[in-house]
């Protein structure tokens, strides 16, 4: 099958600003894919070249097999939900979700009737004459949602689509974006900087890092097997342990990651240490435990200390107590180094 | 479905599509006609005003001799000539600094206190005697000065009648009434050109941030001391921009001088008499050299003082 | 001090003495039309009448001025408008090599004094051999005023935001349906504000206009006759009035048009 989305070694340079270098990327059609990263890893830069709005400096975009090199933004098959949804302030409701088909000339009765399905599809039935200024932010980005299918785009491209909504809304947002993306069988292709939000929604992640992807992968593997220090670092709250952590720790001379959640607390385990800080998280404690034999691990999230999460309804030691800590003889994930 | 891309549709989408490839080539189609202007019409004049400044008048033809020459702008310094550039430098001046201290509290309540509707009167009380006609506010001040005007109206009304005609009576600045002396050309020009010195002082007065004052008076400093070593030098930079404008206003202009003010002439009257009954258009041209070659040695002073940033 | 303080009393007295000091001779203006003494300017007025506005309607010399002075208005404010937006146009779009450059040359005509504008044109005039006519003066107020609508239109184009044209272009807008559909419904306001602060400014221009209008008078050049050689006083308070007012009610016109936003129609003058 032909792939949704490929990129063959595509860079995008501003100057001497290499935003994205030499990525390959494939996204399949009907997948719910996710670009996560930091901001400036390149991810909004990869979305806004499959919609256009930038060019490769060299490489190629194909959308359906088809080359993009000399197809502008108004001709792809592809519609973006923008970040600051880019309502125009000047159009009703129902005349911004019709805006696309009035472009291309299909008549006012058709397309308000296409307009009102789309807004009923998205649940905003009746807000049709409204302007975009008297509605909620959730309600602007679900008017945002509306305008871009309304196209019938091969591709939705998502521009960290629930940044602006307070908790609560992002929750309900993720299910119904994540329904909405099974019902239709589009592409959705979503940008992210919060790796929560890339691995409950998707089903494939691709983790940026400095222009480049560090990783791509089922968000289990991005989560269980992170491929490189940067992925392990960035996507969760994982231990990383430098390569005399993971010796003196029972495995290879290598660099490693070892979940919190995968550790337990159990006498006569593989190393002792001393509990100095315990962050109560409502489904478990996360305890910091420093294992005075070992080196400082490099990494800023752990301060010479490992991360131990310990479910709810678990016994917590105090600060101060001494523990045993022992896990799973596969929890040691080894890693490549950064490439 | 269909493809990945729609088929172009007409010249419209092709010609998006050239600019979508080619992006410098839409911002050069929308920079041509403007330019073309400014830079014929304009610029085109500007060098036409030079190059008439090198030339000359044949003394007894009276006709332009196209031929490089700086006799021209030699006669600028003969006394007569250069009295009028002395004059007219010392008017900007007096001008500039007197504007500087009639815009402070004007500029410094509307930065500063004014906040919601007073805000908005403070904009539109400054903004449109700005706006409003050039010639009617001078034709005011004619009414206001003339000698059976309102100002020696209210002065014998007061008993000041004599003070008037004492500062009347001054030599240089004194003159038959106020609408034929300096002083009443002086009032004209600081008049017409108040809200010039105002708003960019408005504005860099708005961005001195109030805790900075409040820091000063914490650390014990009175009202006035807060005003002249903190207040004070951060509108400096809006001063200078307005003084730009004052300066180079009054130095440009022949209207007020002519209407209101002694048979001196200002460079402005030079320039207009020069060129039109004189029919002597390149010493015309050299006299308005004058006031760019001054204003450009004030630009400069004024860009190291960091004056552009308030603009 | 704090930021909610009180003003003290003499700066507010001398806040508001500075206001006054810039409304208070416009006045004198409106007063003068109903004065019954027309070879004075004789304070208080002897009498009052609203005969002279019947005298000025009735004055013969009036009305070829007016008419000249709204036509170069219209066609300088009409020219200003299209190339001052083509350059916001330009200039918001990207950052490009020679940008303060051309930011500076639209400022100029406006930045330095008039008589330099007007000495300059009538230098070109008198090289090409151009005679003198409506054109000669359009030429001059187009371009001092096109630094007036690209101030606005460049503060409405910032706002407007790139990501707003990129939705556009996004939803299969090509760059003529964007402009028609979404640049120019957001721009029109500024640019109305514009092109009224524009025709403001050219029907009260005088100082350029006196070099480029050789023998023809526009109405700001028949008020400067008469201020230099009175004949009627009170009907030049009549016309002063009709050009006060027909620049007052576009500016205020273009305040309310522009108010709320971060731009300041006129800032720029």
């Amino acid at each position: 099958m032909t792939p949704a989305v490929e990129f063959q070694s595509v860079s995008r340079h501003f100057g001497a600003v290499k935003a994205v270098d030499r990525v390959d990327l494939t996204i399949a059609e009907g997948s719910f894919f996710a670009m996560l990263g930091p901001s400036g890893s390149g991810k909004t830069t990869c979305l806004r070249l499959i919609s256009g709005f930038e060019m490769p400096t060299s490489g190629a975009v194909r959308i359906f097999g088809e080359d993009m090199g000399t197809v502008p933004p108004n001709r792809r098959h592809v519609n973006t939900v923008f970040q600051d949804y880019a309502l125009f302030p000047h159009m009703s409701v129902r005349e911004n979700v019709a805006y696309g088909l009035m472009v291309k000339g299909v008549d006012r009765r058709s397309r308000e009737a296409r307009a009102e399905e789309m807004l009923a599809l998205v649940k905003l039935d009746g807000f049709g004459g409204r302007r975009p200024a008297q509605l909620s932010g959730g309600q602007r980005q679900r008017v945002a949602l509306a305008r871009a299918l309304v196209n019938e785009p091969r591709v939705l491209l998502l521009d960290e689509p629930l940044g602006a909504l307070d908790l609560k809304l992002r929750e309900a947002m993720q299910d119904e974006l994540k329904s909405l993306q099974q019902r239709l069988g589009i592409t959705f292709v979503f940008v992210t900087h919060d790796q929560g939000e890339a691995l409950s929604m998707a089903d494939r992640v691709a983790v940026f890092n400095e222009g480049r992807v560090a990783q791509v992968g089922t968000p289990e593997d991005i989560y269980e097997r992170p491929a490189t220090r940067f992925v392990a670092d960035f996507v969760g709250s994982s231990n990383v342990l430098a390569p005399a952590v993971t010796e003196a720790f029972g495995g290879p001379r290598a660099w490693a990651s070892l979940r919190p959640e995968a550790i337990r607390l159990a006498p006569g385990g593989r190393v002792r240490g001393t509990v100095t800080g315990a962050r109560y998280l409502g489904a478990g404690t996360r305890l910091e435990v420093r294992t005075g034999a070992l080196p400082r691990t490099p990494s800023d999230h752990h301060d010479g200390g490992i991360a131990v999460l310990v479910p709810a309804g678990a016994a917590v030691p105090g600060v101060g107590a001494e523990v045993a800590l022992d896990w799973d003889a596969g929890a040691l994930h080894l890693m490549g180094e950064e490439p | 479905m269909s493809g990945a891309a729609h088929p172009a549709r007409g010249p419209g989408d092709r010609l998006t599509g050239l600019f979508w490839r080619r992006p410098k080539l839409l911002t050069a189609l929308l920079l041509l006609p403007p330019l073309l202007w400014l830079g014929v019409v304009y610029i085109g004049s500007l060098v036409a005003l030079l190059v008439q400044s090198f030339y000359s008048i044949d003394q007894f033809s009276g006709l332009v001799v196209p031929d490089f020459t700086l006799k021209t702008y030699a006669e600028l310094l003969i006394p007569s000539n250069f009295d009028i550039i002395v004059r007219t430098v010392a008017m900007a001046a007096a001008v500039t600094l007197a504007s500087v201290v009639l815009a402070f509290p004007v500029a410094y309540f509307a930065a500063r206190y004014a906040k919601g509707r007073w805000k908005a009167v403070f904009y539109l009380g400054i903004m449109l005697p700005l706006w409003s006609s050039y010639l009617v506010k001078v034709y005011a001040w004619k009414l206001i000065l003339a000698k059976e005007g309102i100002v020696t109206w209210a002065a014998e009304g007061i008993g000041a009648g004599n003070l008037l005609n004492a500062v009347l009576a001054l030599p240089v600045i004194g003159g038959n009434s106020l609408s034929t002396s300096y002083i009443g050309t002086f009032l004209v020009f600081l008049y017409v050109w108040l809200p010039y010195m105002i708003l960019p002082m408005q504005a860099s007065l708005e961005r001195v941030p109030t805790s900075m004052l409040e820091a000063s008076a914490d650390l014990g400093a009175g009202n006035w001391r807060t005003l002249r070593s903190v207040i004070l030098p951060l509108a400096l930079p809006g001063v200078i921009a307005g003084s730009i404008f004052t300066f180079s206003l009054t130095l440009g202009d022949y209207i007020i001088p002519q209407i209101v003010g002694s048979s001196r002439f200002f460079i402005g009257q030079a320039v207009y008499s020069l060129q039109g009954t004189a029919g002597n258009i390149p010493l015309a041209a050299a006299f308005a050299v004058v006031p760019i070659a001054i204003m450009l040695v004030y630009l400069t002073i004024a860009r190291k003082m960091g004056a552009f940033d308030a603009l | 001090m704090h930021s909610d303080a009180r003003p003290p009393l003499a700066l507010t007295l001398a806040a508001i003495g500075g206001l006054l000091f810039l409304h208070m001779p416009i006045v004198l203006i409106f007063l003068y039309a109903f004065t019954t003494e027309d070879r004075s300017y004789q304070f208080p007025p002897p009498g009052l009448t609203t005969e002279w506005f019947a005298v000025a309607w009735n004055r013969a010399d009036i009305w070829p001025p007016l008419y000249l002075s709204l036509r170069v208005a219209a066609l300088s404010s009409g020219l200003a408008l299209v190339l001052g937006t083509l350059c916001a146009a330009a200039m918001a779009r990207a950052r490009f090599f020679g940008r303060d450059t051309i930011s500076l040359l639209v400022v100029l005509p406006i930045a330095l004094p008039g008589i330099i504008t007007g000495m300059s044109l009538r230098s070109a005039f008198a090289i090409g051999d151009i005679p003198f006519s409506t054109f000669t003066i359009v030429l001059g107020h187009a371009t001092f005023c096109i630094v007036i609508v690209y101030n606005n239109a460049v503060a409405r184009f910032r706002r407007l935001g790139a990501s707003m044209l990129e939705a556009s272009a996004d939803l299969g807008a090509n760059s003529f349906q964007t402009f028609r559909h979404v640049i120019l419904p957001n721009l029109g306001s500024a640019l109305l504000a514009g092109g009224m602060l524009a025709f403001a400014l050219s029907f009260d221009e005088v100082i350029v206009t006196t070099f480029t209008a050789g023998q023809q008078s526009t109405l700001p050049i028949w008020m400067l006759n008469e201020l230099v050689r009175p004949r009627q006083r009170p009907v030049t308070n009549v016309v002063a009035i009709v050009v006060f007012v027909a620049t007052f009610l576009p500016i205020l016109a273009a305040y309310y048009l522009t108010r709320g936003a971060e731009e300041t129609a006129g800032g720029g003058k």
